[in-house]
């Protein structure tokens, strides 16, 4: 019964929305809006060839702090969420209950994880010229972490490292946008006040740069920490916390 | 043609997005769940980058090779906002997964039908 | 002149260095967050009140004018919204500025995520952007499932998962909406969204006015997608729960109100948003009649509230609309005084049931007060504020002409008597059999719950002290064009 009814409502709504989307004729350029402002003004003014990148730190600068918060947000409510108190022995002495991975792997882990680091920087150093940015970058770092993680079972992230680089590389993005406010010419927060140098070269775009270095520490130790806590739990029904 | 590709294409991206849903509402798997709430999330995000395409378009990037050359670029816009929302679905589902990890550890299920307040 | 993006910028600088502060002196978690809501409180009460009339304080993010950038607006309506934001939770710090229970790694955590809460709802009132205002919007719910699991042992989980399901939803819908109008005018920007929309096809147009209507609807606790509410709320710790009602449910209410009244002119929303109204006020106020917990009630009659204030913005009067803001002000205090007092009132009650409350009224003298107080004041009673916000809401139905949403507004009033004075009955016209361990509000609360009792009968004397600004917001409301013209300078509504 709750079956019927479900599958009716989405149903309908699938109706509704698929009528309203055909409206929009697939791979047609009909609308007259911000975007060609946009693909003007990104070679031009800001000299960041990456228009995509532009709009990102730039133009919707505002979004990405946000964004930066939804994922610093995350972790720390992981944090609080799984969290136990230190006098549990668990806290100081953590556990992974996943089997040990074979030789092969570890050894393969070995040798994958540097270049995966350095792949992840230059994406994120690289974030106004190619595809890819701070985001990408710091997911890429991370699953280079992830692959150690579920390689090893003694390979624990220390998290006080982690904590220093997320306030730092976060501090670091607000403070870039409050030096606006007094650096730049128009007096704006996240507004860029650096030279923009030249389209295509590595030190061009002024702040978008640097703020993309900080989104790419940022998001790496993020997402690392993240799957620490996630993979670093204890069985169940032990904690008398929980009972 | 035209008219073919618009249905196919939307209509995929709404179907796996209203196959995520229907996951969510039906499964009683917590971690089903979950892979619902992904699922939808993918259909979204596909959604706004088929929304975004333009025929004949290339990635919107300045590289040397297109500079001054008037190549059609697609809409950066929703590649932009589209990349916010795969970040704030990552985050939303990272903090479901540790809500699941409390609950099994509570309950020792993962069966949404043993753990009572679940149930509305 | 103060410029608005340091409401937030300074919550969240703040939140992103929390843990290192915690590093050099452990005290400083609980301190910091305090002087930083003191001081977004200060800032804005200042702005608010140094607004030049019918001239909104807008700032641009990144130096690019509006439409292609993000813009924040800060005028008479948005501004009175971030003052009562900032105001309520500096005082919710107050409250729980030390809860010892939880220790010092925790109270980190907590801090971190309630000031990240009141960041992203003061940015949904603040910004100009559809699209940041759904950032905004996110960041307020994730933390707010961060905070409801935040005490363990509880069903906190079960409830925090629901929230989690019902919010993720929400994101979809609102995300569909603001593709459909992205594709649809080309911008992001509300004030041209409001300029644009006004030729889109009527039949899309009605399609995004759903979406959006369901996606903050439930933010702002709507009928039928509120099942989250009371559990989130029993479940999440006291000042938590204070703080849904009074900041969570406001920025859902003002997104909605500021979408359907600023961006999108659709026909019938409003009539929508009547029926949603009443079915949420007939829903909530009859099942918390039937609740026999505290808190569950507490909630279903936040609930209810809820449901009175989008009735009251569905008129589309000025009338409706101030009263509506009233009703939102009185909200917002009331139900912090009452969710903060029934904290400490069944902190040592183990099923937090209202039959557990037993002559408390001799025991805990000043806290069955003050919830004696917040609810004498939230069912309409002179001489407290909530009297002026219900009597607001009566002339305003009256002057639609809507006889039948009288009647109902004074049947609900009944009812709401029937089940607060049941609890009052209970706290002092009732011996106490069994002794119990009873926890004594520490000074920060006795000290919070008394600014709140002492606004409550201030405005409850000397109304007129709110309702030049309530006044004034309403025109700024209604001002579509004025908006318009001091965002985008440029163009202008035809």
């Amino acid at each position: 019964m709750k079956n019927v009814i479900i599958i009716s409502l989405l149903g309908v709504t699938a109706y509704y929305l698929l009528s309203a989307f055909v409206s929009i004729p697939f791979g047609e350029d009909f609308i007259n809006g911000v975007k060609d402002f946009y693909l003007n003004k990104s070679p031009e003014d800001l000299k960041v060839a990456n228009v995509v990148t532009s709009i990102v730190v730039n133009f919707r600068g505002f979004d990405t702090l946000g964004e930066v918060t939804v994922l610093f947000l995350a972790s720390t409510a992981l944090g609080s969420i799984l969290y136990r108190r230190r006098s549990s022995h668990t806290a100081l002495n953590p556990q992974r209950t996943a089997p040990q991975a074979s030789t092969l792997v570890q050894a393969g882990a070995k040798v994958i994880f540097p270049f995966t680091v350095l792949l992840g920087a230059y994406v994120f150093i690289h974030g106004h010229l190619t595809p890819g940015g701070g985001f990408q970058g710091g997911a890429i770092i991370a699953t280079g972490f992830l692959l150690m993680l579920i390689s090893y079972r003694k390979f624990f992230v220390e998290h006080n490292v982690l904590t220093w680089i997320e306030a730092l590389a976060g501090t670091s993005f607000v403070v870039i946008g409050l030096a606006g406010l007094v650096y730049a010419d128009n007096h704006n927060f996240l507004e860029n006040f650096l030279p923009a140098g030249e389209l295509n070269d590595l030190l061009s775009g002024g702040i978008i740069g640097i703020i993309y270095i900080a989104v790419g520490f940022k998001v790496g130790a993020e997402i690392t920490g993240i799957l620490d806590t996630l993979l670093t739990i204890k069985e169940a029904g032990l904690d008398p916390e929980e009972n | 043609m035209q008219a073919f590709l618009t249905y196919s294409i939307y209509g995929t991206a709404l179907f796996l997005m209203l196959l995520g849903l229907y996951a969510v509402l039906m499964k009683k798997n917590l971690i089903k769940i979950v892979i619902g709430l992904s699922v939808a999330d993918s259909g979204l995000h596909l959604l706004f980058v088929a929304v975004g395409y333009i025929n004949g378009g290339t990635a919107p990037i300045f590289s040397p090779a297109v500079a001054g050359t008037g190549t059609v670029m697609t809409d950066p816009v929703p590649q932009a906002l589209v990349l916010t929302a795969i970040v704030i679905g990552f985050g939303v589902t990272a903090v479901a997964l540790a809500l699941v990890v409390r609950l099994y550890r509570k309950h020792n299920t993962t069966n949404i039908d043993e753990i009572k307040n679940l149930k509305w | 002149m103060t410029d608005p993006v340091y409401f937030i910028a300074i919550p969240l600088l703040t939140a992103f260095l929390l843990p290192l502060f915690g590093k050099i002196y452990k005290p400083l978690i609980g301190i910091i967050p305090g002087l930083v809501f003191a001081f977004t409180a200060y800032i804005s009460f200042d702005l608010y009140f140094n607004l030049e009339p019918g001239k909104p304080v807008i700032v641009q993010m990144a130096g690019w004018a509006p439409p292609w950038g993000i813009n924040l607006v800060f005028g008479e309506f948005s501004g009175l919204i971030v003052s009562l934001i900032t105001f309520l939770a500096f005082l919710v710090w107050v409250y729980s500025y030390n809860f010892k229970k939880v220790g010092f790694d925790n109270s980190k955590k907590y801090f971190t995520l309630l000031m990240l809460m009141v960041a992203g709802s003061i940015g949904v009132v603040l910004t100009g952007d559809i699209f940041n205002m759904f950032v905004f919007l996110e960041i307020t719910a994730i933390s707010s499932y961060g905070l409801t699991a935040f005490y363990k042992g509880r069903d906190s989980a079960e409830a925090a998962f629901k929230f989690l399901l019902i919010g993720s939803l929400s994101s979809t819908f609102i995300l569909l909406a603001i593709l459909l109008l992205y594709k649809q005018t080309g911008t992001l920007n509300m004030a041209e969204i409001a300029i644009k929309s006004q030729a889109i096809d009527p039949k899309i147009k009605s399609i995004i006015a759903i979406l959006f209507f369901v996606g903050f609807g439930i933010e702002a606790e709507m009928f039928p997608l509120n099942g989250w509410v009371p559990d989130a709320y029993s479940q999440a710790p006291g000042p938590v729960a204070a703080s849904f009602a009074s900041i969570l449910a406001k920025s859902g209410i003002y997104a909605l109100i500021r979408v359907f009244y600023t961006v999108l002119d659709v026909e019938g929303i409003f009539n929508l948003l009547l029926t949603a109204g009443l079915l949420t006020i007939i829903f909530a106020e009859f099942t918390a009649m039937r609740q026999t917990r505290l808190r569950r009630m507490l909630a279903y009659s936040s609930i209810g509230q809820m449901g009175l204030i989008m009735v009251a913005f569905s008129f589309n009067t000025k009338a409706g609309v101030f009263a509506g803001l009233f009703l939102m002000f009185n909200h917002a205090v009331i139900k912090t005084l009452l969710f903060l007092a029934s904290g400490f009132l069944t902190y040592s009650t183990k099923q937090k049931k209202i039959r557990d409350l037993d002559g408390f009224g001799k025991i805990m003298p000043f806290t069955s007060l003050m919830f004696g107080l917040g609810a004498f004041a939230i069912v309409g009673l002179p001489p407290f504020s909530g009297f002026w916000g219900k009597l607001n809401m009566l002339t305003a139905t009256a002057d639609s002409n809507l006889y039948l949403v009288i009647a109902l507004i004074l049947v609900v009033a009944v009812v709401e008597i029937i089940y607060y004075f049941k609890v009052i009955g209970r706290l002092y016209f009732r011996e106490r059999h069994e002794d119990v361990n009873i926890q004594k509000p520490t000074w920060n609360a006795v000290l919070a719950m008394s600014i709140l009792a002492l606004v409550i009968i201030g405005v409850g004397l000397y109304p007129d002290f709110i309702t030049d600004y309530l006044a004034k917001a309403t025109n700024e409301l209604f001002d579509k064009a004025g908006y318009i013209k001091h965002v985008l300078p440029s163009l202008s509504l035809n």
